[in-house]
């Protein structure tokens, strides 16, 4: 009784100030490069369990001071795997060599909600970047920066905006209706990826309020709110046994990114300036007229004869060119200082960027600051707190579906290039032929989708070291973090608009407000019993509770009818379209898991348990069940010395969660009569007993590094099986209801990923590393109620291509008229899918001396986009080749209603990434700088694009993020290629 | 050894309860409702008056929403009018061409009703759990959701006649859909319900309403008026049933109910009745049928010129000259598909001599009722009276000569009928699809002209697609094989 008192107590004082009585010494060192023998500075060396941390100088010489007693020291530097090394009770010397790590095969890989392990042991397939390979070459957002590393990963950008979305899909599609962004958690705290539509579509009417308006909004996804430069690691958790410990919401693969820390030591600056510039990347060229060719068409000899010129011709404008060939100014200024001592380490960044877009108007900005801070609270406590405050400005401009005239690039394919649009004293003409009068360059001078974000993002984690230096080494980790933004858009079209005088009301502003609170804590117990003293065998046990509670806030409200110049909603002859939609997710559930490692690291195995609840299911006091079990057997030296090979297995089960209101049905209000107020039942019967869909997925693999860790190679294939997947069926309608939302469909995808990374060649002068990603991954519907349907959003008719989901096809077919029957019916074919057959991506880094250069290709092969910009071109015969033989078959068949040539492959082969740069020595970087090292590079995004695609970007998506129904092409922002010259200093 | 473990157990025991303690604090609140827009659980679980009243208002508001497109649909299948918009292809196609598809017009006239029957299904749900409801008042609502109840299946019948319909659609959605019942099982279950309505209503005599009663229904906004409403019906309703086979006990029946009606053999009573009402106040709806005399959507056949009688004078039948007028479009309106000229337009919905998108659109009138009681005495062999209702109807309606009762007797019985039938048409024209109805009802879709050469008169209105395939049944299936 009294010695368990104790206990309590001391479990109870958790901030207990250290008094210890036993003798200090030192202890000096050195520490150097294994390869050659030259030391390292500035690596770090800490007591493994205790106090003490020195830094090494120039000469790699450190001196630390101890406790007494024998202690293991672990040596760590950027860019070499650690070392650890026994120092007995009387030794004062240890010398560590490290060894260069190129391959980051010695990283840790996450494998719990507070446990993780080393790479070479984790038991399921691990994709790991670290923060230098996000930034090579800088990117808007770090979803973009992403692309093509990621094996596995299909990340597509939805249009060439600067604060343009990208959606990131792991593994295939894996839901019709559910959630489909993979769950991103940043140092702890759960990170919200919503994207919130701007209220564009009240100008473009592009779609209702209540259909699929704010989808062809062309919104961002607010993980442009995070800085790439932050970023020291992103771990993408791929299979489900490795996401499970993230339950419901993993389904589509967990991201978990990491953000520097300081390492303590001196301060440590580094300052980067970037300055460099965007410019159009490709889209549809003109079609030039002869003066026959224009009266044929267009028949109003009066105009088409009063535009030609002097020379009997008729002039040829690029529009394209004049909307969007801007050659805009990009820039980035980011400084960040770390550095501490023993007890505090520190890491504070700042960064303001700002991207000009290619058509004028538009851009996108942000200003972030961040504060990392780990303390150290008495002997066995450290707390970890990670803050930011982001503001993000984008501008997009009006792209996409339109119905008003104000989409710029859609009425470019109206618009014949014989008619002037740019402005002539101020004023912009009308141009005689076009859609529904408008003038793109007076839209793009005259409008604008303003958007602002503010966001903070906070969490702490605190560590409790229980128990240490027995068999049993017990840790409590608490977590608790909150990420929370606010998003203001305005749009306005003024009235001067010729579009907007068509409207009744001309001229529309838009104001709208979302706010986002997520709010996560978790609570975990890790315990590593390591049974016999020569520790070949470990276990870790851990379980946990997690909490999280989301909520997003959304409205936005409309003005028309605006008085010249202004722009206020209350100046509006009509104040209307009002809309607000509030959603509020709760989840808690609890885990279990054990980690064994045994036979001297070779067997290794994991098994888990998790049980969640959630206020979005049915039933919101039942748990769901997700397990888990994974295995891997390892064979060092196998391929030789030095080398490792393993081979893995795992089975795991995630689920996905239903969106808010799914299980509701709801009363559809405003239905007035004689004055009053009605409601009326909804057409769409929710789901009162919804739950999750649940995926199953069995992985297996091999993972080998032979020739002493220069190589290695990974192979995984999967299997996952979606069951009880969340489908929008059609019941018979004397039940009242048009849809219903119901649990029951099965889906099954399947894919191989390899990634292989190869330290060609690590000569002291010359270095070549050539890293290797390739994915493919096949759908398949197993099963479905009724006989199929057309997805939310499926395109526009099956004259130009639709998805369908059908029971025996892939997720994702899209399928079209093909030919006319002598009956005057149409032929419905299958045409294939949208996600792509394979992806191969290629990176080589170079360096030599003092130079490197690093490039990124990315080839896409297969895959399918409903190109309707096409068809617009085609219809009005506006494409280049219209005059041609193959244009006039084209363009027969988009009258005729024939889909096949709007349904256009998406292969494409990129050049990604490309830097080149040059490290200045460091006496020249002390000479000129005043600095310890400088780096300069020159480094260009988005390049080179080969394909045989039509029109803009293969990469696509009129209706945003979208489960299934991506790659649809209609009136999108085109792509552009952006160039940067940066300089680093580092102090 | 033992010590270290049991220093384990309790340490993680102590974390443990620690979490629990946290736990239970904040995880509380996981019933969530969806605060967006009022949810038919919260209706179903926590009605109140004021809840159930907007619900009361939707009824009257769903139970309009359809009665305009069944006018212009079966009125076109009818031979009484014509869409000629052009927009949509089916609208015009399928009932003057044929076949009627099971998905786009002639899948029509079904999904609307079934949810207004499932709005009212949740409304009498509802009603019964409200605690601010006086037992009186409960009864006055439960009279009006089953009486508005009987209505929607009356809609749905009048289209699919011989089919049949599902009518204990009163179940949840994930349940098997309901069974298909005879044409003449859903008129009984159709009787059901009004005259448990008609209790219910008795029971509520002396209360009011407890919702907002629109204006078509001023005259019968009490329980005690709506009940007249009731037995008209009723009396439609057994006639309707007497035509589909049940012959003599149900014209019997309507006999002895019409006099529960608000049935008025005055002259300036003949367009007494509920109506629908619309307006232009923003959130109502419009009637889409009133439509300038330039207008290019709808127009009246001009075949009833062909077959209007005379009045003395030898103008035609003034039910013709009041309802309708020469179209004004000059060219006149006309499109490519179908040779019919837009030359003539009904100007019903019209007021003042201008359309007006707020005119209200007679759900019943007391000059139909005074036609179905002659259609009852026709046939129960009460020829006088018959002729009395007949001779008012043509002398004040249609400003005809009166037929004298020599000739009336010495017309055949299918004569009789036919001059029933066509004061019932010219009575009641673009109203609620009569010409259509009656001649299925009678079996003289022959004599409907099919209008344009090649054009076919439809039979009956198929099954939607979405309801046979729910059933596991091939399209334009025929649940009950007739």
């Amino acid at each position: 009784m009294h010695t368990r008192l104790v206990r309590w107590a001391l479990l109870a004082a958790l901030v207990t100030p250290t008094t210890l009585l036993a003798q200090q010494r030192r202890i000096r060192g050195t520490v150097t490069d294994a390869a050659d023998g030259h030391p390292i500075s500035g690596a770090v060396v800490t007591v493994r369990e205790g106090r003490g941390l020195a830094q090494t100088g120039d000469d790699g010489k450190f001196t630390l001071t101890v406790d007494g007693g024998a202690v293991r020291l672990l040596a760590r530097a950027l860019g070499y795997a650690p070392s650890e090394a026994p120092v007995a009770a009387t030794d004062t010397l240890v010398n560590f060599t490290l060894k260069s790590d190129p391959l980051q095969l010695q990283a840790v890989v996450v494998t719990g909600q507070a446990t993780n392990v080393s790479r070479r042991l984790a038991t399921t397939s691990t994709s790991l970047v670290t923060g230098d390979q996000v930034t090579t070459v800088p990117a808007a957002s770090v979803d973009k920066a992403l692309q093509g590393k990621i094996a596995g990963a299909n990340i597509q950008t939805n249009s060439g905006a600067p604060g343009g979305g990208a959606q990131i899909q792991i593994r295939g599609i894996n839901t019709v209706i559910g959630a489909s962004d993979p769950l991103i958690v940043v140092d702890g705290v759960i990170y919200s990826n919503v994207s919130v539509a701007s209220g564009l579509y009240t100008v473009t009417s592009s779609g209702s309020a209540s259909g699929t308006g704010p989808e062809q909004d062309d919104a961002g996804n607010r993980l442009a709110d995070l800085d790439p430069n932050d970023i020291a690691s992103v771990e993408v958790l791929k299979s489900a046994a490795a996401s499970s410990i993230y339950g419901s919401k993993a389904a589509n693969g967990v991201i978990i990114i990491t953000t520097k820390r300081g390492l303590g030591g001196t301060p440590k600056a580094t300052v980067t300036q970037r300055i460099g510039y965007s410019d159009l990347l490709r889209g549809p060229a003109p079609r030039a007229f002869t003066v026959a060719q224009a009266l044929d068409l267009y028949g109003d000899t009066a105009t088409i004869n009063s535009l030609v010129l002097p020379n009997g011709k008729l002039p040829v404008f690029d529009h394209l060119q004049e909307a969007a060939g801007n050659h805009p100014l990009a820039y980035e200024t980011s400084l960040n200082v770390s550095g501490g001592n023993d007890n505090t380490k520190y890491f504070v960044s700042g960064d303001w960027s700002h991207t000009g877009g290619i058509i004028n108007n538009t851009d996108a900005g942000r200003q972030n600051l961040r504060v990392n801070l780990d303390q150290r609270l008495g002997d066995r406590l450290t707390l970890a707190l990670s803050n930011a405050f982001t503001r993000t400005t984008t501008d997009n401009g009006m792209t996409n579906n339109d119905n008003a005239g104000a989409g710029i690039t859609y009425a470019l394919a109206y618009i014949p290039s014989f008619v002037p649009l740019k402005p002539v004293n101020g004023v912009f003409p009308l141009p005689a032929f076009t859609y529904l009068n408008s003038n793109p360059l007076q839209t793009i001078a005259l409008a604008s989708n303003e958007q602002t974000v503010n966001r903070f993002t906070g969490g702490a984690t605190a560590t409790f070291q229980a128990l240490s230096g027995g068999r049993h080494d017990l840790k409590i980790v608490g977590g608790a973090g909150a990420d929370i933004f606010n998003q203001n858009n305005s749009v306005f079209a003024p009235p001067d608009l010729y579009f907007e005088a068509n409207q009744t009301a001309p001229g529309v502003s838009t104001l709208g407000n979302a706010e986002s609170r997520q709010v996560n804590w978790n609570l975990n117990a890790i315990d590593v019993f390591t049974p016999s003293s020569s520790g070949t065998m470990s276990f870790t046990t851990s379980a946990g509770l997690q909490f999280e509670d989301r909520q997003l806030d959304q409205s936005r409200t409309t003005a028309n009818g605006l008085l010249e110049g202004q722009s206020n909603i209350d100046q509006g002859a009509i104040f209307g379209q009002p809309f607000e939609f509030n959603t509020h997710e709760k989840t808690f559930a609890m885990y279990a898991q054990e980690q064994l490692q045994a036979f001297d690291e070779r067997l290794l195995a994991e098994v888990g348990l998790r049980a969640e609840r959630s206020s979005v299911f049915g039933n919101t006091d039942q748990y769901f069940i997700y397990p888990k079990i994974s295995g891997a057997y390892r064979f060092p030296d196998l391929l030789g010395s030095g080398s490792d090979f393993k081979i893995r297995a795992a089975y795991g089960e995630t689920g996905n969660q239903p969106l808010f209101g799914q299980k509701f049905t709801t009363l559809i209000g405003g239905q007035n009569i004689g004055g009053s107020a009605g409601t009326v039942v909804g057409g769409v019967a929710g789901s009162p007993t919804i739950e999750p869909e649940r995926v199953r997925e069995f992985e297996t693999g091999i993972d080998m590094s032979p020739f002493h860790g220069r190589a290695t190679l990974e192979v995984t294939w999967y299997l996952r099986h979606t069951t009880n997947l969340l489908l929008p069926v059609t019941p018979a309608t004397s039940t009242g209801y048009s849809e219903v939302i119901a649990n029951g469909g099965e889906l099954r995808n399947t894919g191989i990923e390899a990634a292989l990374g190869i330290a060609a060649v690590q000569d002291h002068d010359f270095t070549w590393t050539v890293h290797s990603t390739f994915s493919r991954t096949r759908s398949l519907v197993l099963k479905l109620p009724g006989t199929g349907f057309s997805p939310p959003s499926a395109g526009f008719g099956l004259a130009f291509g639709e998805f369908f989901v059908q029971q025996g096809h892939p997720i994702d077919q899209i399928i079209g008229q093909t030919a006319i029957n002598p009956d005057g019916s149409f032929v419905v074919k299958s045409f294939g899918t949208a996600s792509p057959n394979w992806d191969w991506a290629l990176g080589n880094d170079f360096t030599y001396k003092g130079f490197f250069l690093t490039s990124l290709w990315d080839w896409q092969y297969g895959g399918l986009a409903q190109n309707q910009t096409l068809s617009l071109y085609d219809c009005n015969e506006l494409t280049s080749d219209a005059g041609t033989p193959a244009g006039q078959a084209r363009i027969q068949d988009c009258f005729d209603g024939i889909a096949t040539p709007y349904v256009q492959s998406t292969s494409f082969l990129k050049l990604r990434e490309v830097s080149i740069g040059y490290t200045l020595s460091e006496n020249m970087a002390k000479k000129f700088f005043g600095s310890s090292d400088v780096k300069l590079e020159l480094t260009g995004r988005n390049l080179l694009i080969f394909t045989n695609y039509w029109g803009y970007d293969p990469e696509s998506s009129n209706f945003g993020q979208q489960a299934i129904t991506r790659n649809i092409d209609l009136g999108p922002y085109p792509p552009s290629r952006q160039f940067m010259f940066s300089i680093t200093a580092g102090f | 050894m033992t010590r270290t473990v049991h220093r384990v157990g309790s340490a993680l025991t102590a974390a443990l309860c620690l979490a629990a303690g946290l736990s239970l604090g904040a995880c509380g609140g996981f019933n969530i409702t969806d605060t967006n827009q009022p949810t038919q659980t919260d209706l179903e679980n926590n009605p109140t008056k004021s809840k159930l009243a907007a619900a009361a208002t939707g009824i009257f508001s769903g139970a309009r929403s359809d009665i305009t497109g069944f006018i212009w649909q079966v009125g076109s299948m009818g031979r009484e009018g014509i869409n000629l918009s052009g927009n949509n292809q089916p609208d015009y196609q399928e009932p003057y061409f044929g076949p009627l598809s099971s998905t786009q017009f002639g899948g029509s006239e079904w999904a609307g009703r079934y949810a207004n029957i499932r709005t009212i299904n949740v409304y009498l749900d509802a009603a019964p759990k409200a605690k601010d409801l006086s037992p009186q008042e409960l009864s006055a609502s439960q009279g009006f959701g089953k009486t508005m109840e009987a209505l929607a299946f009356m809609y749905v019948i009048e289209t699919r006649a011989g089919l049949g319909a599902p009518v204990d659609v009163d179940r949840p959605v994930t349940a098997p859909p309901a069974d298909f019942v005879s044409e003449d099982s859903v008129y009984g279950y159709i009787i059901g319900l009004l005259d448990s309505a008609q209790t219910a209503l008795q029971n509520a005599d002396g209360t009011s309403f407890p919702f907002p009663i629109p204006p078509g229904f001023t005259g019968f906004d009490q329980p005690s008026t709506f009940l007249l409403f009731n037995r008209a019906l009723k009396a439609k309703a057994e006639i309707l049933r007497g035509t589909a086979g049940c012959g003599q006990p149900c014209f019997q029946a309507a006999l002895a109910t019409l006099p529960q009606t608000f049935i008025d053999p005055t002259p300036s009573s003949l367009g007494i009745g509920p109506q629908f009402d619309f307006s232009t106040a923003s959130g109502d709806q419009q009637n889409g049928l009133a439509e300038p005399l330039d207008g290019t959507t709808f127009f009246a056949d001009t075949f009833m010129l062909v077959h209007a009688q005379r009045q003395a004078g030898g103008e035609l039948d003034a039910r013709v000259l009041a309802k309708t007028a020469r179209a004004t479009r000059d060219p006149v309106w006309s499109i490519p598909a179908v040779p019919l000229p837009g030359v003539l337009k009904y100007v019903i919905y019209f007021t003042g001599g201008q359309p007006d998108l707020g005119k209200p659109v007679p759900i019943i009138r007391d000059e139909e009722l005074i036609l179905l009681r002659a259609e009852a005495e026709i046939q129960t062999g009460d020829l006088t009276d018959a002729l009395t209702d007949i001779n008012f109807i043509r002398t004040n309606s249609g400003h005809l000569p009166a037929i004298s009762s020599g000739t009336w007797t010495s017309m055949s019985n299918a004569e009789r009928i036919n001059e029933l039938l066509y004061n019932r048409w010219f009575s009641l024209m673009w109203e609620q699809g009569t010409r259509w109805i009656d001649a299925r009802r009678y079996n003289l879709l022959g004599t409907i002209e099919p209008g344009v050469p090649g054009g076919q008169v439809p039979q009956r209105m198929p099954i939607p697609q979405d309801e046979c395939s729910a059933r596991n049944l091939p399209t334009n299936c025929d649940p009950l094989g007739t």
